[in-house]
Formats: structure tokens, C-alpha cells, sequence
């Protein structure tokens, strides 16, 4: 079983048991957490799925995500990430995501 | 496994006059159906339009069979799949990515809608449709793609002559032949202002396009600004005609929003109540089931993100209704997946965070005294054709 949390900006965290095969962003989807709102589905055209992981085990984000990166509402940093991009595996137990502060 | 069901009742008139009811019926009853005048198959349940917008592989976006082609002169990104279609796409949206949006549009967009509304004369009855919505967007996108040489009425022209060319499924040539006068026309004005965007780059869609470090070819940039001036005006045009008719008709929840601020929700409420694009075409590409009917590879199906956006299994049987108060779930107003509303961001912004707010801090008491006055109407594309409003 995996183990995901999720920190919200103000701290507060949930853990949740994500099924291999879903990406990030369906694991977020599927125990309604705040701020992933995956309008686009996964097809990497919105970036409204925009996280924070500082973890190598999530590899680097590709070429083609980077660009898209560039349009996401929130501040970018070099841990920024589109979740809809990483596929859950036993190898991600423990993974920290953090979601971004809505600007305004 | 079911063989799709036929119908032969519904006419494409009924569903440009009304198309609520029999969304509505269609979704209990043959949630996936054929229609008989069209020969294309409508799905019409939440959970089907989504798995088909996400499945690209099994439900193309490429279909040489719509009037897409003569009406742009170009084969668009609209009508694209995968690569070429994120190349092209991608060529465009660094012009509407939420950082452009605040450095550039938001302060512009505020101060147009700021000279828009003040032109409008307080006290009387106005057309707000033609007075207001449908100008406003024009300026704004005129801006945003830099054509700014061209006027409102040249682009609303153009706007009408793109989508009637594109919606032009009976093949008549006269709706071809006033989209190509319309080509021609934006061909000579993007051609003009060449030499201004590579002198004077800005964050415009053309100007963007042409001073990139890998440009797409002249022509799909071309197509690339004319399906932003099909789309980026009637859109925000209906949205913004059918969110004001939805609060001057629910007085209660107008009263709540202004007190709360509730700009941004109401906005939401809006484009999910009457999608200002209500339907989309996919080819099938393989033998597929959707839910339990079976569809063979080759044929048209049309997602009817319309009927979605009030699938009873979503919003329960309150969808029909107008309630800005609703619990929040997503709807389908943008779409999803690749092909998912480039323009989302913009007009959320435009829309909710600047305009509704402005034209009610400056009319509050706005009234509509006659609803049954405004003309709905639209298959493809959906909105009010009139909003008659007096400004207090």
C-alpha cells in the first residue's frame, strides 16, 4: 500500500492510501483534496493540478510539462510539478505534496 | 451489449429552440442515441461526454467531415490530435497564461470594461446583449490577440462569419462564401501587422506566435488567431448575457451575491446553468462501448457537455435550476481533457474578477422587467439573443 500526504499551505496535512496505477492527481481527485482541481484530466493542457514535491523518487518533469508549468496559476518553483504526471508505485510510499497558495 | 436506438423525432430546431427537456429525457432514457436528421450520435450523461473528451485515442478530434475546413481556410488545432495539436496550442497560450493575464489583460480588460459601462446610459432600458456584451468582448480579445487595429464591429463580423461557416453542416455556399470574404479580410489585417509585432513584440497571441524561438508555420498562426476570434467572442458574450439574466431573475440569490461578492461564483453557476458551447464532435476511431451501447469505429458522436453540466447524478434533480448557492461540484462548460478550454483563465478573470463586479457596483439595482422577452437560442453555441435591462 502507498502512502501520499498532502499539506495544505497553512500545514494542515491528510494521508491517504493511493492505488497503484492512478497518477497523483487522481489520488487527489478520489479523497477530495483542496486545491487539485484537474480540469484538463490529465492531458497536460491546464495546469490546474500544480503541486510541490521535493522528492527525487518522482524523477524530473519533462519538456513538455515544464512549458505547461509556465502557465500555472501559482507561484513556480524548481519542486513545482503537475501531479496528473506521476504514476503512483510502491517506490512512492511516503511522498509529501504540497499544494500551492491561491494567489490573488 | 445494445445496439444505439434511433431517433427520429428531434429536430436540430427543436434543440436550437429548447434543447433542455430533451436532454433531460434523453439522459433517463437513451443516454446514447442516434439522431436521425444529423445521422451523428448524442451522449448526453456526465460521466460518457467526460470519458470521451479524456480517451483522444478512441474518439479523435480529427474529422475531415465537418465544415471546420472551408469555413477557417485551414486545417486548426481545433480538429488535431496529440502532438501537432499541443504544438500549435502551445505556440498561443504562453498569451493566456494567468501571469499574462495579471501583468497585462486584468489592468486593460479593467480599464475597457470601465469605458464600456460608463457609455451606458443610467436610468434607461438598454440592450445589454448589443450595448455591452458582445462589444466589450471584442475590445478585450482584439487586444489580446494584437489586433488592435481592428474594430469592434469588423471582429464581431468576423466572429459570426467563423462559427456560421463552421456550423455550416448543410454545405450551403453562401454561408461559405461570406467566411471567405471574412478570410480575406482578417488575412489583410494579419498580414499588415506583421512588421508591428516583429518591431514591437508584446504578449499578444500573434505577436507571441511570430517572436517565438521555434515558430509554427504563418499559416496555422493564422488559423491559430482566427479560432481565438471564432471562439473568444460569442463565449464570453453569452456567458456574461446569461449570468445577468440569471441573477435579475433570481432576485434573492442577485441580493446574496452582491452583499457576499459573489462574482466569481456566479460566474460558475453561470456557464454551468447554459454552457455558452453546448456541444462537441469526436470521430470513433475503434469499436467501442458507451455504457452499454455499442458504437462502431467511424462514427460522429457528439458530447453534449449542455446535458452534462445537468446530469442528475451530479447535481441531483436541482440541475435544471439557476442557484448560485449550489454545492460545488465541477461542471463541463470548458471541457476536458487536451482539448479543454484554452481560454478558461481569461474569462474567468475577465468576467468574474472584473466585469460583473463593475457593472453592478455602478447599476445595483438593474432590472429586467420582462423575461419572457429574451429570445434564447442555439444548438452548437448557446446564449440570450437580447438581454432588454434598465440600468439603475
Amino acid at each position: 500500500m502507498t502512502k501520499i500526504t498532502f499539506v495544505q499551505p497553512d500545514g494542515a496535512s491528510q494521508t491517504v492510501e493511493a492505488r497503484e496505477g492512478d497518477s497523483i492527481m487522481q489520488t487527489a481527485l478520489a479523497y477530495s483534496i483542496d486545491g487539485i482541481f484537474a480540469e484538463c484530466g490529465g492531458a497536460m493542457m491546464c495546469a490546474t493540478c500544480h503541486c510541490y514535491i521535493d522528492d527525487d523518487r518522482t524523477g524530473e518533469a519533462s519538456e513538455t510539462e515544464l512549458d505547461m508549468l509556465d502557465c500555472a496559476e501559482d507561484e513556480v518553483r524548481p519542486s513545482s510539478r503537475l501531479s496528473c504526471q506521476i504514476k503512483v508505485t510502491e517506490a512512492l510510499d511516503g511522498l509529501v505534496v504540497h499544494l500551492p497558495v491561491p494567489e490573488e | 451489449m445494445l445496439d444505439v436506438p434511433l431517433n427520429e423525432a428531434v429536430t436540430l430546431a427543436d434543440l436550437t429552440r429548447d434543447p433542455y427537456p430533451i436532454y433531460k429525457r434523453m439522459r433517463a432514457e437513451t443516454p446514447v442515441v442516434r439522431m436521425a436528421q444529423t445521422g451523428r450520435i448524442l451522449v448526453t450523461r456526465a460521466e460518457h461526454t467526460k470519458w470521451i473528451k479524456e480517451n483522444p485515442e478512441i474518439f479523435s478530434s480529427d474529422d475531415p467531415t465537418t465544415p471546420m475546413k472551408p469555413a477557417f481556410q485551414a486545417h486548426t488545432l481545433m480538429r488535431k490530435d496529440g502532438a501537432e495539436h499541443r504544438a500549435e496550442r502551445m505556440a498561443m497560450q504562453p498569451a493566456f497564461s494567468p501571469k499574462v493575464i495579471r501583468s497585462d489583460w486584468a489592468a486593460l480588460y479593467a480599464r475597457i470594461a470601465e469605458d464600456y459601462v460608463s457609455r451606458l446610459p443610467r436610468g434607461e432600458t438598454v440592450d445589454l446583449f448589443t450595448d455591452l456584451c458582445a462589444p466589450v468582448a471584442a475590445r478585450i480579445l482584439a487586444h489580446m490577440l494584437g489586433l488592435e487595429e481592428a474594430t469592434d464591429a469588423e471582429m464581431i463580423r468576423w466572429s459570426q462569419a467563423l462559427i456560421d461557416g463552421a456550423g455550416n453542416f448543410g454545405y450551403d455556399p453562401k454561408l461559405f462564401e461570406v467566411s471567405d470574404a471574412a478570410n480575406a479580410e482578417m488575412n489583410a489585417l494579419f498580414e499588415r501587422i506583421i512588421p508591428r509585432h516583429q518591431s514591437e513584440p508584446n504578449n499578444s497571441a500573434f505577436s507571441v506566435m511570430l517572436n517565438a524561438r521555434n515558430p509554427i508555420p504563418l499559416s496555422q498562426m493564422y488559423a491559430n488567431v482566427k479560432i481565438a476570434i471564432g471562439g473568444g467572442i460569442n463565449e464570453p458574450r453569452d456567458a456574461l448575457a446569461t449570468i445577468v439574466y440569471g441573477l435579475l431573475t433570481n432576485p434573492d440569490q442577485f441580493e446574496e451575491v452582491k452583499k457576499q461578492e459573489l462574482w466569481d461564483d456566479a460566474f460558475e453557476e453561470g456557464v454551468r446553468w447554459v454552457a455558452p458551447i453546448q456541444v462537441s464532435g469526436r470521430r470513433v476511431t475503434q469499436d467501442v462501448e458507451i455504457g452499454d451501447v455499442a458504437v462502431a469505429k467511424d462514427e460522429r458522436v457528439l458530447t453534449i457537455q449542455a446535458s452534462a453540466n445537468r446530469d442528475e447524478s451530479i447535481y441531483g434533480g436541482t440541475g435544471e435550476a439557476f442557484d448560485v448557492f449550489r454545492e460545488k461540484h465541477p461542471h463541463q462548460a470548458f471541457g476536458s481533457g487536451p482539448h479543454h478550454c484554452a481560454g478558461a483563465q481569461v474569462a474567468r478573470r475577465t468576467l468574474g474578477q472584473i466585469m460583473l463586479p463593475l457593472l453592478f457596483d455602478r447599476f445595483p439595482n438593474m432590472t429586467l422587467s420582462d423575461p419572457s422577452a429574451v429570445i434564447w437560442s442555439g444548438f452548437g453555441f448557446r446564449g440570450p439573443l437580447n438581454l432588454p435591462v434598465t440600468l439603475r
